[in-house]
């Protein structure tokens, strides 16, 4: 799967799970937290989206606010974790 | 003589001005410095027009200046209103409204955010604001809090008030309706921290992480408790659970309260929480619903050196019974008895005494039931009656608390929650009323028919499920509700589902059928 399929599916998630978000037309720069739209509830949801969806296993210490400020912030962390994970799939699906 | 819950904070900087009281982030309070503020910001609230009994909402985020505003308005012969700072403006407004609000102190970012709602809490005479970018377009008068908290401390303040005066109101949920105003007096708060820091065994050595917020009575008793003790509380705001693992270590923190949710997340296999090891947390304590058993017993083997306690209480009585940590073996899944001074009840429809086993609505007595419900009688006397097993020549001279909570009691009187009497939903630690979103839920002008009720959920112990019939020639996809939903109402009350049907089951009487939609979820 391309680096750059990745933002639009983080972002499919978040507008289709956080009514909110897409209520704001939140951008992919956007921030998330402290806005409303990501609570400590919110970030178990994109976490188990992102470990399912990408096949990576986040652990807490990489749970930072600046991995989570925005989609594309997401996006960029995800990007990374799977060049780093070896185990990682590289197909789509 | 201590006996308004100002003089707690009062005795505890006279002991130890020096020690350390309040923590956020970089900010260190001593209870000098803490005292100080209170007492300026008190006599500044009366020089911005506070008189006695004024109700004066704090709508801030859990700072400092949060903590110091419940004590000086207290000290200001006020009752304090803590409006959690994630309610909506409509909520917000609602509560303004309700309980007649004189003043808010509140910041400037969240004053942006309720601007446009001020012209609809018509009571309001004044703000006070956290914070120097006041947003344009407020025609109320307003004050610097930094202004009013840095003046001259004075040493007395003329203080009418006594210990049966109120002293707060905290906002909750019932079955129906929109958030009821439960009233607190000085004796009754205070009461309540006497007998949670006598149970828990808190003492000046504690230090105490607050994450719960004071609009809710755990949270606030937290901060009493932490006061009145001398102890030192730090407030932590968090979204990532590993933010409290790390305030955990780096303030060495010995007491955290929590609820459900919360430990559901510290309890997660991903959770740093089990990286370590907490020699320092002495307690932790549950409440706002059931932890999960699987979340129970990841807890007992993460933190074996710490006591759980495991507590119930409803805003209503304050704080109402606690499980020992010693019974935590033998009866994981109790609610505990009843906190000190206090007598639990359990009573059948027909107000006798249950045995053990039978199934009955667990009825609080003691120093810390309410005052009832700020202007409403008529809901206050259900929830509040007279004691019905004094002698009639004492008259009606002690109410007890109706829980609303059906609980059922063993051969050693350990209590069991068993569920609740009415529709009330109970999630991630917040009391919804289903009414409450079916009404938003009407608003939308898109549905002719809605109800809403609590469906069981791992991590929230209830999630809100939804079901609607669509006003005719509506057509509508069930996620353009949610969103409708999440405009109008905070995250914790919007529907994780909405199922549109065709009709509503209906009672004989032509209720809605909430038992049938129960049912039909297979519960």
């Amino acid at each position: 799967m391309p680096t750059d399929s990745i933002q639009p599916r983080i972002r499919e998630f978040i507008l289709n799970q956080f009514p909110l978000a897409r209520k704001r037309a939140i951008g992919d720069g956007d921030p998330l937290l402290g806005h409303g739209i990501l609570d400590s509830l919110g970030i178990l949801e994109v976490v188990a989206f992102v470990e399912r969806e990408f096949e990576i296993t986040v652990a807490d210490e990489e749970l930072l606010p600046e991995s989570f400020e925005s989609i594309r912030s997401i996006a960029r962390f995800v990007d990374e974790k799977r060049g780093r994970e070896p185990g990682a799939r590289t197909e789509g699906g | 003589m201590d006996f308004l819950i100002h003089h707690m904070l009062r005795a505890s900087a006279g002991r130890h001005p020096d020690k350390e009281a309040l923590v956020h982030g970089d900010r260190r309070l001593t209870y000098g410095e803490v005292w100080n503020q209170v007492s300026s910001l008190a006599q500044g609230l009366r020089s911005a027009g506070l008189d006695r009994g004024d109700r004066i909402g704090i709508y801030v985020d859990a700072t400092v200046e949060q903590a110091l505003s419940i004590f000086a308005v207290a000290r200001a012969g006020g009752v304090f209103v803590p409006i959690n700072g994630v309610l909506f403006p409509e909520q917000v407004s609602h509560i303004a409204r309700d309980c007649r609000m004189r003043a808010l102190i509140t910041s400037a970012p969240k004053l942006a955010a309720i601007a446009a709602t001020l012209e609809s809490m018509p009571s309001l005479e004044y703000l006070v604001v956290v914070g120097s970018e006041i947003p344009s377009g407020i025609h109320l008068p307003t004050h610097s809090f930094e202004t009013l908290s840095t003046g001259p401390a004075p040493a007395e303040i003329f203080e009418p008030s006594i210990e049966k005066d109120l002293a707060a109101i905290l906002y909750t949920s019932g079955s129906t309706g929109k958030p009821k105003g439960v009233m607190l007096s000085h004796a009754q708060v205070m009461a309540g921290s006497t007998i949670v820091s006598t149970y828990l065994g808190i003492t000046q050595s504690e230090r105490i992480l607050a994450v719960l917020p004071f609009s809710f009575d755990a949270g606030l008793n937290q901060l009493m408790t932490a006061f009145q003790q001398g102890a030192t509380i730090v407030l932590k705001p968090f979204v990532f659970a590993r933010e409290i693992v790390t305030a955990l270590h780096k303030e060495r923190i010995s007491g955290l309260a929590g609820v459900p949710t919360l430990w559901s997340l510290l309890a997660q296999p991903s959770s740093s929480l089990q990286k370590s090891t907490y020699p320092h947390l002495r307690y932790i304590t549950n409440t706002g619903g059931a932890m999960p058993q699987d979340v129970l017993a990841t807890l007992r083997r993460v933190l074996p050196t710490t006591k759980i306690f495991l507590m119930y209480g409803l805003t209503e009585a304050f704080r109402s019974t606690y499980l020992p940590p010693e019974e935590l073996d033998r009866r994981p899944t109790s609610m505990g008895k009843a906190i000190p001074d206090t007598e639990i009840l359990v009573l059948d429809e027909n107000g006798r005494r249950c045995g053990p086993g039978e199934i009955g609505e667990l009825v609080h007595r003691g120093p810390t039931v309410s005052m009832g419900y700020w202007g409403q009688p008529e809901l206050t006397a259900r929830v509040l009656r007279p004691n019905p097993f004094l002698p009639p020549e004492l008259g009606d001279v002690e109410k007890v608390c109706y829980s609303g909570d059906l609980v059922q009691m063993d051969e050693d009187g350990f209590l069991y929650f068993i569920g609740r009497r009415d529709n009330m939903i109970k999630s991630s630690g917040f009391r919804i009323s289903p009414t409450e979103v079916e009404e938003i839920l009407f608003q939308s002008g898109n549905v002719q028919g809605a109800a809403v009720i609590g469906v069981p959920d791992a991590m929230l112990g209830q999630a809100v499920v939804a079901f609607v019939v669509l006003s005719e020639g509506t057509s509508l996809d069930p996620e353009a509700l949610r969103v409708y939903c999440a405009e109008k109402m905070p995250q914790y009350m919007v529907p994780k589902s909405i199922e549109i049907l065709d009709q509503l089951p209906k009672t004989s009487s032509g209720k809605v059928d909430y038992p049938a939609l129960r049912r039909r979820q297979g519960i």
